[in-house]
């Protein structure tokens, strides 16, 4: 298979126990290029981890990865699995955009340099360069005038348009956005929402795990109902949404649309 | 009795030189100390439980365990593995080995007071282990470090008084034989204690200087990352310059 025909994310049977709790219990996925996907179910469901599994921050017990057709994480080889070393995962990472629901933005550095610091660390780009490209990517998420402004000094909402600026810095290949409005004040949702749907109308491969019905249903180009660690359904927004065929998914949505 | 420190003024050239083997003393040894504690500070945060146990016990040892009993300890265990230490390399060993063992500590709770998800973050974009730690855990974790450390510090520059039982000539020994050849012991005792004040003044006004020039969100970003980032004709820069 060439590269072009394969699917931009490919996730296969991954499973991950932590302890005795069993976060996932064998889920696929399968993610085309410029494509969105969004991940909805329960807290606790599995969304996180399978998001955290695909960019290797935490390891599948088993499963494999590939995002653009090569393994994240671990690599197949005449049926036996090895570890990739730690710098083919870093490798693989920067070509993975990932945002998280807390930010996770570093407050000793101003909002640039939070955007800048990929580049400078991992494209061994020069301050210059690496500022240039900062400044576009700050301009993009409509924060230009907030370049020298400490996360501190950030609203929720800002601070996680300079996070999706962050990733964006790195020109991924995907975009993965783990509950990325969950920790917003409700008025501080849109703006990172509206930030989202042009990088999605952009053509960027994106993975999102939400509780956003309504980003999910206008944006995505499939939507997948997560619940107890299984892909329980899997469609079309307007399959899931208005015609969900499994019991656990018409529970679900009655309680989060009613 | 009267005090009469013209005798401290005469023996003030002896006790400044004692000095000066006093601040050596005290540098190296943290220094040394500074560097073991950084590297075990990273064991102790290691996945690998054999290295976190190892880094334990060996502060749980130097922890548990008075300075003054290193210093002997190494003075006259060395011959046992056949090497003789003359006071002074006996005593660095010791001090520095103390000291590394409470750095350890210290240079740990910075390291584990940056969260965690910063780090996923750093990861996330594909940046590793050595970069992360230069780049992202050690600028949040020195800030937080600054006080206990200076502490320390300053404790442990007076504890270099301990090694004059294994008779390094530093200031404290160097003050007792003045006295005993004097009987002057009020006199040349307090220009020792003003001695080791001034010492660790000077800690203390460079714990200030450090805690401010590390205080990032007061001091927003420096005119240099300022220039470099933003470019001169950014019109924040010229707002706020």
């Amino acid at each position: 298979m060439t590269q072009a025909e394969s699917p931009m994310i490919e996730a296969r049977d991954i499973r991950k126990t932590f302890g005795t709790f069993q976060a996932l219990k064998g889920v696929s996925l399968t993610v085309g290029r410029g494509e969105v996907v969004c991940l909805i179910g329960p807290s606790g469901s599995g969304k996180s981890t399978l998001l955290r599994c695909i960019n290797h921050l935490e390891t599948p017990d088993s499963g494999v990865v590939r995002v653009d057709g090569q393994p994240v994480g671990s690599v197949e080889n005449n049926g036996r699995t090895t570890r990739m070393s730690a710098r083919q995962v870093a490798q693989m990472r920067s070509q993975i955009g990932m945002v998280f629901q807390m930010f996770n933005l570093w407050p000793h550095i101003s909002a640039i340099e939070n955007v800048a610091l990929g580049l400078t660390e991992v494209k061994g780009m020069s301050v210059p360069q690496a500022a240039k490209i900062a400044r576009e990517q700050m301009e993009r998420v409509g924060l230009a005038a907030k370049c020298d402004a400490f996360p501190e000094h950030l609203s929720g909402g800002q601070r996680q348009r300079v996070a999706i600026a962050r990733a964006l810095a790195m020109e991924p290949k995907v975009m993965l956005f783990d509950e990325p409005t969950s920790a917003l004040d409700p008025e501080l949702v849109g703006e990172v929402l509206q930030v989202m749907e042009s990088v999605a109308a952009d053509g960027m491969t994106m993975i999102v795990a939400t509780h956003e019905m309504g980003f999910a249903r206008k944006v995505a180009d499939k939507v997948v109902f997560m619940d107890d660690g299984n892909d329980v359904e899997a469609g079309a927004p307007d399959q899931i949404f208005d015609n969900p065929k499994s019991d656990r998914l018409q529970r679900f949505l009655n309680k989060v649309l009613a | 009795m009267e005090l009469d420190f013209s005798v401290a003024w005469t023996y003030l050239p002896v006790m400044l030189e004692a000095t000066l083997l006093t601040i050596m003393l005290a540098l190296v040894t943290q220094t040394i100390g500074t560097s073991i504690g950084f590297v075990f500070a990273l064991g102790r945060t290691s996945r690998f439980g054999v290295l976190r146990f190892a880094v334990w016990s060996y502060v749980w040892l130097f922890r548990g365990t008075p300075v003054l009993l290193h210093l002997f300890f190494v003075y006259y265990a060395a011959p046992l593995f056949g090497v003789t230490l003359d006071a002074l390399p006996a005593a660095i060993i010791a001090m520095s080995l103390s000291s590394a063992a409470y750095n350890t500590e210290i240079l740990r709770s910075g390291i584990q007071a940056v969260h965690k998800g910063q780090i996923e973050a750093a990861e996330a974009v594909g940046m590793r282990y050595g970069r992360i730690v230069r780049r992202v855990v050690a600028p949040q974790a020195i800030r937080i470090v600054i006080p206990p450390y200076m502490s320390n510090f300053i404790s442990h520059t007076k504890n270099t008084s301990l090694a004059s039982v294994i008779t390094v000539p530093e200031l404290m020994l160097t003050s007792q034989m003045v006295y005993s050849s004097t009987y002057r012991a009020i006199e040349i005792l307090s220009v020792a204690g003003l001695i080791y004040l001034v010492l660790t003044s000077c800690l203390t006004g460079l714990q200030l200087w450090l805690e401010r020039r590390t205080s990032y969100e007061a001091r927003g970003m420096s005119r240099r990352r300022r220039r470099q980032f933003l470019g001169a004709s950014d019109a924040s820069v010229r707002m706020e310059a």
